[in-house]
């Protein structure tokens, strides 16, 4: 009982939140709605058994992903047209489609039987690194995902910091604003 | 009355519409980016939820799997961000309306 009075209150504060990211003006106060729907996310997490994920959650979520967006919002503030509508005229059909898709999926949801487990494993720190670095033969193998996972994210921060230090040049500035002039 | 495994799935799945909505439907890019993340949360929250009604042994790839699909997410963030400033840089712009220029 009292687990789904605490779940009750944080699934309202989880889609109030996420509804301010839809319809808020300026991203910033979106991002900071995102971090808000993120850290009731993790108390589900803590409330349905599995601690270390909403851990992980509030710190990478919360603490770097949503940090690094507000961060690049804030440099990219000084846009002309920060006054465009938020919505144009395939919204509508767009929002009536993916709300009917919603409605499906949910349809079929509520008619599947499903219960809690009494044996499930609590995802306590124990249980996730002993299976996650867990190198026997017969084992699960998700030490070969966790070293490709190294290998992305530092492919991804190369690509990141080759992207972005493009323009540091001045030949390729006149050259992007040719670009624009042709446009 | 006690929590059952659907209002997690219903949660989830309203998390995933509201968020599948905004990376459509908003214009302004950084909410692209943020519908996206929303997206990827709901489902993170999904495959916790149906680990909980599985036994032991199966419940623990649904504990795991959402580790590595938060890392994706981190390194998706990292390299959208970065093409949002590239393009940032030539369009003077953040309406994903100007940004096409490819004529496809």
């Amino acid at each position: 009982m009292l687990a789904l009075i605490y779940f009750i209150i944080l699934a309202v504060v989880a889609v109030g939140a996420a509804l301010c990211v839809f319809l808020s003006k300026h991203p910033l106060y979106g991002g900071l709605s995102l971090v808000l729907t993120m850290l009731s996310l993790a108390g589900i997490y803590g409330l349905l058994g599995s601690p270390f994920i909403g851990v992980v959650q509030i710190m990478v979520y919360a603490g770097a992903i949503m940090m690094l967006l507000v961060f690049v919002i804030s440099v990219l503030n000084a846009a002309k047209d920060n006054k465009t509508p938020m919505f144009d005229g395939v919204s509508l059909f767009v929002i009536i489609g993916v709300l009917a898709l919603a409605g499906l999926v949910g349809f079929a949801l509520v008619l599947s039987p499903m219960g809690f487990d009494a044996s499930t494993l609590r995802g306590s720190v124990e249980m996730t690194s002993s299976n996650l670095f867990n190198t026997a033969q017969d084992g699960p193998g998700y030490f070969v995902l966790f070293e490709v996972l190294g290998l992305l994210l530092l492919s991804s921060m190369g690509a990141a910091v080759l992207m972005a230090k493009k323009r540091l040049g001045s030949e390729i500035v006149e050259d992007n604003s040719d670009n624009k002039e042709e446009k | 009355m006690e929590l059952q495994p659907i209002y997690i799935q219903i949660l989830a799945l309203v998390l995933f519409t509201i968020g599948l909505i905004t990376a459509l439907a908003r214009r302004n890019v950084f909410f692209v980016l943020m519908g996206v993340e929303l997206a990827l949360n709901a489902v993170n929250l999904s495959f916790v939820g149906f680990a909980k009604t599985l036994p032991a042994d199966l419940s623990v790839a649904g504990q795991i799997v959402p580790l590595f699909s938060i890392a994706v997410a981190a390194a998706e963030a990292c390299v959208g961000l970065a093409l949002v400033i590239l393009i940032f840089r030539n369009r003077e712009s953040v309406d994903s309306d100007n940004y096409s220029n490819m004529k496809g």
